[in-house]
């Protein structure tokens, strides 16, 4: 389904942008860990908030109701 | 990791002879990593050792300041042309400044004085020009009226008239007798007044004639511009003389004096002009010196303040050490990160080798039950987000610091109430603007405002990225949505539309795959949607913030060792929580899989009130009248585990810990209750009571706080509800409106009012609540479900770290 294929999106894009972390600064294994807390907690708040208007839109109990004129 | 726990931080103690203390302080200082604890804290600042020393320093101060004043009097701005690094001394520099400033002086009094005479003599050339003017016009109608009189008298022969013709030459003769004249400049205002009193002063006994002058001119005692006039008065008799000098000086009239001599006046004109060409010859050169030394001055004068302000840093560190016993080294004790030992030995080593001292320092490590200060080692980019955590409460030594997560999720909850790519991307614009210019910046004396602004250019920045990505979640840019990432999902029941104002649209394709999808705006079904999408978001969102809070304290007990808070404060705190809020998310989430109609505040409501009942149709899934039981017993067994156990146990450790020392404390002191605060070797003592009300409080505090806190982030729903309305009516209500009109005029001011209030209230206004909102949130809900925070920051002794500002 649309929500898991996403989902799994989500996560793939938040491997790239660890790897990328840390190919890009490595700085000390203190640091790095670091940064891959910084990525994963991103990867996390933003998969969450497009998990949830995704979800309520899946099965509506309210449906748009035009205005008149439109 | 990096940022998690503050630095381990050493106390150390250094011993250093008298002959490398200056240089080995200024080291330290250079390489900013000790922090020195005051060891003469009970002399008052007059008894210390070094206070002629700061008191030179601050003479010195004065002395620049003065400078200073002078290059901003001169429009000099001080310019750090030479970057040479040639130490200079503080002696040579105190002698350097006091010859400058002796210099500088006696310029300047000789400018004032020359300036004085030049003011005098242009004044003196005007009355000069003018009342000549008077004498001669003067003289002109007289020697007209002398002509006229003897053509009259040669024409008019007559006998009718002798009377007349007597008053006349009686009249004329009256003008023979001889007259005394006083002349000089009055200020204008004060002209009518003069006039006046001197008519009364002398019962009308003075002629008195005024001329205006054009240009306002400098007087010489106020030295300012004055509009003044020209007067002569003539008078006769030495008391009238007397009183009218008088009424001249209190009127601040200046009086200057005038012969009637035509060739004198000549010569007294052309001998001022020549004394007024040399004076302003001299005058300009005065003034160039003074210039020219206030320029060298102003070559090295940052250079000085520089220095000057460290010497006296040095000196004030210097205070705070104290000498041994046989004074012959200093003793310094204070806090330094571990990591630095090394750094701060060589710095010493290097000191006392440069200063050919026979004895090195010493560096030794001291082990204290004293709390450290707290240092967490931030760059640029960290530093703002560790000073949004400061500004509640400095981190205790070592507990976890909530700065880490706070780098994400501060912005992304400032996102989540300012959703709109639009306003994104203008505010992203500015902070890059702010960042690029950097170095330009960070240099440059900002305003308070602008300060704040520059200062938080990366927070800035992340808020902005973080609003770019839910706005295109919530579909607004500038309250306009976009079907960027696949057609609407929704579309009319049949071909002909008829229900879509009464009815609805149905779900006719897959839900729109990121984001919301873009039909809803402007549909009358559109707030009820959005209302319970928003709150829902927000509840899910703070439960899921406090249990990482809780995660948070886990790590914290496990960190410091400590079991009893593990098992009874972490774990029934878990369980309380999600128990009750965790299964609200859940009912939440799978309502939203489902589709299901079931009422989940009814739900909730009567989990409570009547949890044995049949759910009805309010019935999720298989099971859930036991799961709901389960969960509501484990939370009312969670409250009194995080309320009981903890003082009984803290109780009993205690008494393990100290039942070795029961028998000498039963000889020191007679009263057994007072055993525990005055217990040897500096250890707290043990109040049950005190400890069972902290848990007391602490319990009721997070039960109570456990709805409250959920509640609370229900602002995340109200503002970026507000967001969108106000953005919303700015659009609809300005812009299109103004596009009704079909008028170019009207248009270009309705763009103009739409940018001004977008500007105004949404990307000033609604940023800063929307910070202030998102703050509170990490401060309050976040925080108090593990941060202590009472700890204090490491303030090493840094010239790098010298306030910037003018302290001289």
């Amino acid at each position: 389904m649309g929500f898991f294929v996403t989902s799994l999106i989500f996560l793939v894009v938040g491997i790239i942008a660890c790897l990328f972390t840390r190919i890009c600064c490595n700085r000390g294994p203190s640091t790095n860990i670091f940064h891959l807390t910084l990525v994963i907690t991103a990867t996390i708040c933003c998969w969450m908030m497009w998990a949830i208007v995704y979800l309520a839109q899946m099965k509506p109990l309210i449906v748009p109701i035009l205005n008149e004129g439109e | 990791m990096d940022l998690l726990r503050s630095e381990p931080m050493q106390l150390v103690q250094l011993i250093i002879p008298i002959e490398a203390a200056h240089r080995s302080i200024s080291y330290l200082g250079d390489l900013g990593l000790v922090q020195f604890k005051d060891l003469n804290a009970d002399k008052s600042p007059f008894q210390r050792t070094y206070a002629t020393q700061i008191k030179r320093c601050g003479e010195m101060a004065r002395t620049l300041r003065l400078f200073k004043e002078q290059m901003i009097k001169a429009g000099v701005s001080p310019s750090m042309q030479n970057t040479r690094n040639s130490v200079i001394d503080l002696d040579h520099l105190e002698v350097k400044l006091k010859e400058l400033e002796a210099d500088l002086l006696e310029n300047k009094a000789n400018n004032e004085k020359l300036q004085h005479t030049y003011n005098e003599l242009v004044e003196y050339k005007l009355v000069l020009e003018k009342v000549g003017e008077f004498f001669s016009s003067a003289q002109n109608s007289a020697v007209a009226q002398q002509r006229e009189h003897d053509v009259q008298t040669t024409v008019k022969g007559s006998i009718d008239s002798p009377l007349l013709l007597e008053q006349e030459t009686t009249a004329f003769s009256a003008k023979q007798v001889k007259l005394g004249f006083i002349s000089g400049l009055v200020p204008r205002e004060k002209s009518i007044p003069f006039e006046r009193i001197l008519f009364r002063a002398t019962r009308g006994n003075v002629f008195m004639k005024q001329a205006v002058i054009d240009k306002p001119v400098l007087d010489p005692i106020s030295g300012e511009k004055v509009d003044k006039n020209v007067f002569v008065v003539f008078y006769s008799g030495e008391r009238v003389k007397s009183k009218i000098l008088k009424i001249c000086d209190a009127f601040g009239a200046n009086r200057y004096p005038f012969s009637d001599d035509l060739g004198k006046q000549f010569q007294m004109i052309r001998e001022v002009s020549g004394k007024l060409s040399e004076l302003k010859t001299t005058i300009d050169v005065g003034l160039l010196h003074w210039s020219t030394l206030l320029q060298s001055i102003g070559h090295q004068y940052e250079q000085w303040s520089l220095l000057l302000r460290r010497e006296k840093a040095v000196y004030h560190t210097l205070n705070m050490l104290s000498f041994n016993v046989t004074r012959k080294c200093l003793l310094a004790e204070g806090w330094c990160p571990v990591f630095a030992t090394s750094q701060i030995q060589k710095v010493l080593q290097r000191a006392t080798r440069d200063c050919n001292s026979q004895v090195g320092a010493i560096f030794q490590i001291l082990q204290t039950k004293e709390s450290p200060p707290t240092y967490f080692y931030t760059n640029k980019f960290t530093s703002s987000f560790q000073e949004i955590v400061d500004a509640y409460g400095v981190a205790k030594y070592q507990e976890a610091n909530p700065g880490v997560y706070t780098i994400i999720t501060f912005p992304f909850l400032f996102a989540v109430m300012f959703g709109d790519w639009g306003h994104g991307i203008c505010i992203l614009l500015a902070s890059l603007y702010l960042i690029i210019r950097e170095k330009k910046y960070s240099s440059q004396k900002l305003g308070d405002i602008m300060q704040m602004a520059f200062g938080g250019r990366y927070v800035i920045a992340m808020m902005a990225i973080f609003s770019i990505y839910t706005g295109f979640i919530y579909n607004e840019f500038f309250s306009v949505p976009f079907a960027i990432f696949a057609p609407s999902a929704y579309a009319c029941r049949d071909p002909s539309c008829r229900d879509a104002s009464t009815t609805g649209l149905i779900k006719v394709r897959n839900t729109y795959p990121f984001g919301l999808d873009p039909v809803w705006h402007g549909t009358r079904s559109e707030l009820p949607f959005l209302n319970s999408l928003k709150m829902k978001m927000s509840i899910l969102l703070g439960v899921c913030q406090m249990n990482l809070g809780i995660i948070l304290s886990y790590f914290n007990a496990k960190y410091f060792g400590s079991s009893i808070d593990v098992w009874h404060q972490f774990v029934p705190q878990m369980i309380f929580l999600n128990s009750l809020f965790g299964y609200l998310s859940l009912i939440i989430i799978v309502k939203w899989f489902t589709g299901s109609q079931a009422d989940l505040y009814h739900v909730m409501i009567y989990m409570f009130l009547s949890p044995t009942d049949d759910l009805g149709e309010n019935q999720l899934f298989v099971g859930q009248k036991f799961l709901q039981l389960g969960l509501l017993l484990s939370a009312l067994v969670a409250v009194p585990w995080m309320l009981l156990p903890k003082p009984f146990l803290l109780k009993k450790q205690h008494e393990e810990r100290h039942q070795g020392q029961s028998y000498s404390l039963v000889h020191s002191t007679d009263d057994p209750i007072e055993s525990g605060p005055h217990s040897p070797h500096g250890h707290e003592g043990f109040e049950f009571s005190e400890v069972f009300v902290h848990q007391l409080i602490h319990t009721i505090e997070f039960v109570l706080g456990a709805v409250s806190n959920t509640a609370s982030y229900l602002r995340l729903w109200a503002l970026s509800l507000a967001h969108s309305e106000l953005s919303s009516v700015f659009y609809d209500k300005v812009l299109l409106m103004a596009w009704e009109f079909n008028n170019t005029v009207i248009l270009i001011v309705g763009v103009i009012v739409f940018i001004c209030a977008t500007v105004g209230v949404l990307l000033l206004m609604e940023t800063l609540s929307a910070f202030l909102h998102a703050l509170r949130l990490h401060w309050v809900e976040f925080q108090n479900k593990f941060y202590v925070g009472d700890g204090y920051k490491f303030a090493p002794f840094s010239f790098a770290l010298l306030s910037d500002e003018d302290e001289l």
